[in-house]
Parts: C-alpha cells; structure tokens; sequence
C-alpha cells in the first residue's frame, strides 16, 4: 500500500479555491465513503480546515497513479467544481514524503502561525470521522496514531508552542511564569473589550479560580459576570478588590490612571507582599506604569506584550527547526513500522518452514526407500511438495489476509515457530513473488 | 575503592552533562537519561561511604578529601529532595556540575597523612564529633540550594521587571516554585546549622571545657546563622519577600563558602586534613 497526500493550504491556494473544495461537517461521511472504492483507493481521511483541505488515501501500491487520478476526479466530482480551477493549487505527496506533510501539519509546523495548538484538535476529529465513516483502515490508523505521537514530541520537546504569540494568550504565560500554576488565582478584570474578555477566558480556561469584574457601568459588569461565572462589584470598591487579585487585566476607556500608584502600594501591602500582575491594554494606559517598579508587581502595557510577542514569534521559528528534525527521525521510524506490517517476508518463511518438514521427514526415511531412481526421487519430491502445498494453500490465504495488522502476523509467527527466521527469508519471498 | 569512586565521578559526570542538554534542548530523554545516572553514581557513593567507614572503622568525614567527598553526596541528596517535591530539574544543570567537580577534586586531591578521630576528638563523647560535621555538610548542601534557586528567582525577577524575555527564562521553574524551595531549604538549612554549632559547641566544652574559641570558622559560622535567621524572620514577617530575600540568599552562600574554605586558608584550629 502507498501513502497518498493530495491537497490545497494556505501557502499554495488562495482562500477562493480553498473554500471551493472545503467540505462541511456535514459532508464529511459521505464524501469519505465516495472517496474510498475498495479496490484502488482503500482508505481515506479528509481533513479540511480553514487554512487547509487535504485528503490523505492508502492506495494499491500497482496503481499508485490511476490512485491519484482517481483522489483528483473525487475532490473534482464530490466538491462539484472542475479540475482546472483547482489542480495548478495542488500538491500530491507519496509515502515518505506524504508522511513528513502530516506529521508537520499535526505538529503546526505548516500552520499559519507556528505552534497553535488548534490543528492537532482538526486531525484528531478528522480521523474520528473517517472511522465514524469506516474508511480508516489498519495503514491510516497506524499512521494517525504515530502522528499524534509525533506531535506530542514535538510540543513537549520543542519550545514551538511554549510562549505566547496573541496578547490574549499572555496573561495565561505570565500567570503560570510567576504562580506555577493559576489553580487557586484570582483574577480581577477592570472594563471591558474583546481583547479583556478573550484574556479572562482563556484565564478560566488554564484553572483560574475567581474571577472579579467591574465596570463603570454596573449592567456590562453584570453582563461579564454572568458570562464567566463571577461576581460583578462596583466600580467605587476597586481599591478593596485589587489586594485580592493575583491578575489585574485592565481595559476601559478612562483618560487617566484608573489603578493609581498609591492604590497599588496599598494593596500590595494588604496582600503581604505576593507578587501580582497587571495586564493593561487600554489606550491611553490606565495602570501607572511605575507601579512595575514596586517590588513583587509587574505591570504589562501593549507595547510590552506587542514586544514580548514578537520575540517570541522569532523563538518559534528558532525551535520550528529543531521540530524538524524530530520529524525527520520519526519519518524513518514509521517506514521501519510499516515495513514489520508487510506480510511478505511472513509468508516466505511459513512457506520455507512447512517444505524444510517435507524434506527432513523425507531424509529421515530414506535409507528405507533404497535407491531411487531420478524419476522416482522427482515423483517423492513432487508427492510432498504438492500434499504440503495443498494444505498450505488455505492457511496462506488466511495469512495473507492479515496483512497491515501487527498482532495476527505475530500471532501466526508464533504459532508456526517462525521467530529467529526472519533473516534471509525476504528473498524468498521476493523468489516467490509475494511481494 | 578507588575504582568504585571513579565509577561513581563517571556517573555523576554524565548525569551533569545529560542535565545540561536536557535544559538547553528539552529533551526529556535527556532528563531520564541524567536522573537514572544519578541514581546510579547515588548508590555507587553510598556504598564507597559506608565501606570507607567498615574498612577503616572511623567516620569517613574527617580529612578534606573525605569532606569534599560526603559534600557532593548531600548536594545530590539535596537536588534528589527537590526533584521529587518540586520536580525542579533546571536546579540539576548547576548542581551536578558541582557534585561533579567535587568529586573530581576528592579522587585527586593529595591527602595528607590520615588522620585518627581519637587525635581530634579525645576519648570524651567521641559521637558528638561525627555529628556535628555530619549536620553542617548538610546545611551546607540546604543553603547551596538556597542559593541556586534564589539566583534562578533574580534571573527571572530581572526579566518580568524589564519585560524581556530570554530562552533561559522559559526553562526556569515559576517564581512561586523558586521562592518556596528558598524558603524550605532556608528553614531546613539553618535548623541543620543551630543543631551543628550546637553540636559542635557541647563537643568543644567535654573536650576542653572552652564552648567559643573565637576561631576564624567559628567567627564565620555565627555570622552565617545570623544572616539565614535574618533571612527566615525576614521572609516570615511578610511571607513573601522576593528579590531582597532572594539577595540575602546569595550574600548568605558567599558566607557559607567563606566559612568552609576561609579557615583553611587562615591557619586555624578548625583546618584538619
């Protein structure tokens, strides 16, 4: 079986053509069962995103270009749109190097912005859907499972994903960089924007445990409130609230400091010197910037997370290239896999093991026979072979029908004694043709 | 035994390495690869320290290769203490090194002529000798670190205030983790240091009657205990102090190298070995 990999990304198409071949949630089954025919296309996954549609196929290894043929008629036929209009936006990738492309799409290395953590999420319930749809076979599964593999090296041994590159993702870092963990913070959320509101949801979302939201207008504190399961306080009882906030985010449309120097220090002080920060992404700044100089507070204004996260986009990069090179290693660790899947070598030695029998047997009793003549010694040889064969025959078959599933290969090998056999066996395969 | 000792300086020495390039790349495999070497350079020293003691039946913590030597093994004990209850590995890539060299130096070093423990020690209360010793390698280790994770706060203090952001930075345990190895390794350090001091002070009294000799370690050692129960009374008056506390563990370490080189470089009553 060959590895197939024919699709469009956000580097080789624009979103027109993307958009043009992108399948819903709800197409999805059904375009899968199209896509796979059982004959030359035998297993099929679709994992179509905004930024990318791809569809990764085992394919018969004898008809590896009526296979692709067959992956650009579907996406042409199933997407209805003619194949001009998209084909000078696609790539195909085979084996190995189909293999490298999903391991780097899985491990964001393909992705837009470097590192998010969101494609692994689409593979994932791409490949549920193919096996919802039973297109997902013994190749794809064990290439989805290493991929998921790889990608989870990647992310614990590389820093690609380790820092934030959106404002939004910042008070996460910073908070975990100076509180371990944020189980047990609380967060204090001052005004209200998108930008405050994707911060305290992703906040909540990494364990915070309280959330405090205030406004100048009671109703929106309310609103946000309710919205993340807090409590809405008054704009008046800001001073109280700050000493028992470990995260301040700040976001109102105030001329003028909202969080004063003073008020810093004296909260500071009620809260016995634990450290705290504030996030302030108000134009113009509504937290004193020389609030940072007190000890055990740090204050971060836009332009400071802006510069953090540029610097840490470069990092990305930096780390990107040591992914590589795990992909690299984990391409060729996947061939080897996938080799031990071919039945081939398995066959030969089942086959080589049952004839030595034959012809030992025969030695044993062949000082009973006398001399035989030639013809005689060809019709004895024949006798066995052919009652050996025959028996074979049928349990060949059966073996052979396991091919691509690991256990049962074994489970063969053991019960026909064949490890410690596995040298020099391939070539009679190759000999026999059961390649 | 000395072959068991260079088996152990091997292990610990490819622990050390692994550590590093387990920060640098963050390899996990790395850190595994670094923690079972320990491991294993760990019980090779324990049982060089307890056959040293059954062969020669004496304390095996008198001359300065000896002491070199049983420093190195608390220092590991140490970071193994901090690996479990914090699983702060970065703690590793300065640790080792010194365990390393420390070893490295106690194989090499020249011994003097060895050294009975009844020159020392007389023949009253001859168990205080060993103790006392025994407790201060220990708080040495606790405030070395003390030391190492106050330096890692100041690193990482130093960033946030100035809003940038190293590669060493993301490999750091959080502020919250440094600052509570600090402070438990401060109050462990110096409840080991009253118990050695004190040891050592009713040892001196059986031996000569004289509890203080205004001896140059002596002098040093108090100066220290000063310094860490300032730390801790500091650090306990509001709970969390940072970067100043974080100072006073890095001006302590000084003094800790002070008393335990210094009298050896002053001629003293307190440099054996």
């Amino acid at each position: 079986m060959s590895i197939v990999l024919i699709g469009v990304n956000h580097k080789t198409a624009p979103l027109a053509v993307r958009e043009l071949l992108a399948f819903s949630e709800s197409a999805m089954g059904e375009g899968l069962r199209a896509l796979v025919d059982g004959d030359v296309v035998r297993e099929g996954l679709i994992v179509s995103t905004c930024n990318r549609v791809e569809v990764l196929s085992a394919t018969a290894n004898d008809q590896l270009q009526t296979g692709i043929e067959r992956i650009k008629d579907f996406l042409s036929h199933s997407r209805t749109v003619a194949r001009e209009s998209f084909a000078a936006h696609l790539y195909q990738h085979v084996d190995d190097q189909a293999v490298r492309h999903l391991f780097r799409v899985a491990s964001s290395l393909d992705s837009m912005v470097v590192g998010e953590p969101q494609v692994l999420g689409q593979v994932r319930r791409a490949y549920s859907q193919a096996l919802e749809a039973g297109t997902a076979g013994r190749v794809l599964n064990r290439l989805i499972h290493h991929t998921f593999h790889v990608a989870k090296r990647v992310r614990a041994e590389t820093g690609i994903a380790a820092s934030a590159v959106s404002i939004s993702y910042m008070a996460v870092e910073l908070g975990k960089k100076i509180f371990r963990s944020l189980e047990g913070c609380s967060v204090l959320l001052i005004g209200a924007g998108e930008m405050a509101e994707l911060s305290a949801r992703h906040l909540m979302n990494a364990g915070v445990a309280r959330v405090v939201v205030t406004n100048r207008t009671p109703e929106s504190a309310h609103r946000l409130a309710t919205e993340f399961g807090g409590e809405a306080v008054s704009f008046d009882a800001l001073a109280e609230h700050l000493a028992e906030a470990d995260i301040v985010i700040c976001s109102t449309g105030a001329e003028g400091y909202v969080v004063s120097r003073a008020m810093a220090e004296a909260a500071l002080g009620r809260r016995r010197n634990r450290p705290a920060f504030f996030i302030d992404i108000s134009v113009p700044r509504n937290v004193d910037p020389s609030i940072g100089t007190l000890p055990n507070l740090f204050v971060f204004d836009i332009d400071d997370l802006e510069s953090v996260i540029s610097s840490n986009i470069r990092e990305r990069e930096h780390e990107a290239e040591r992914a590589e090179l795990i992909v690299d290693s984990e391409v060729m660790q996947f061939q080897q896999a996938l080799r031990a899947l071919d039945i081939g070598p398995t066959l030969g030695a089942l086959r080589q093991k049952l004839q030595d029998i034959a012809r030992s047997e025969l030695d044993k009793q062949r000082s009973r026979l006398g001399q035989l003549t030639p013809e005689q010694e060809k019709a004895v040889e024949a006798l066995l072979m052919g009652t050996v064969n025959k028996i074979s025959h049928p349990v060949l078959n059966h073996v052979r029908r396991s091919a691509g599933d690991d256990q049962s290969i074994q489970a063969w090998r053991e019960i026909f004694g064949l490890e410690g056999e596995r040298q020099g066996v391939t070539e009679v395969a190759d000999e026999l043709g059961d390649k | 035994m000395k072959a068991l000792l260079l088996a152990v300086l091997a292990a610990y020495f490819v622990a050390a390495i692994h550590s590093i390039l387990a920060f640098v790349n963050k390899r996990r495999s790395l850190q595994r690869v670094s923690d079972l070497s320990l491991a294993t350079g760990f019980v090779l020293h324990t049982t060089a320290l307890i056959a040293d003691w059954v062969i020669d039946r004496r304390y095996p913590l008198l001359s300065l290769r000896e002491t070199l030597s049983f420093l190195a093994w608390t220092v590991v004990a140490a970071y193994a203490v901090v690996l479990y209850r914090y699983g702060a590995h970065a703690l590793g890539v300065i640790a080792l090194p010194l365990v390393s060299l420390l070893t490295f130096v106690s194989i090499f070093i020249r011994t003097g002529p060895a050294i009975a423990i009844e020159q020392i020690s007389g023949a009253s209360a001859r168990w205080l000798f060993p103790m006392h010793t025994t407790l201060l390698t220990f708080a040495y280790a606790a405030f070395f670190v003390v030391f190492v994770s106050s330096v890692m706060y100041l690193l990482q203090e130093r960033e946030l205030k100035l809003k940038t952001f190293s590669a060493i930075f993301h490999r750091l345990p959080s502020l919250t983790t440094v600052n509570d190895i600090a402070t438990t390794a401060a109050t462990i350090g110096l409840t080991l240091l009253t118990l050695g001091i004190a040891t050592g002070m009713l040892w001196s009294a059986s031996r000569d009657g004289r509890l203080w000799h205004n001896d140059p370690k002596e002098v040093f050692a108090l100066l220290t205990w000063l310094l860490y129960l300032g730390l801790l009374v500091y650090r306990s008056t509001a709970r969390w102090r940072g970067r100043r506390a974080a100072w006073l563990g890095v001006v302590g370490f000084v003094l800790v190298v002070c008393t335990f080189l210094g009298p050896r470089l002053m001629s003293s009553y307190h440099a054996f070995g």
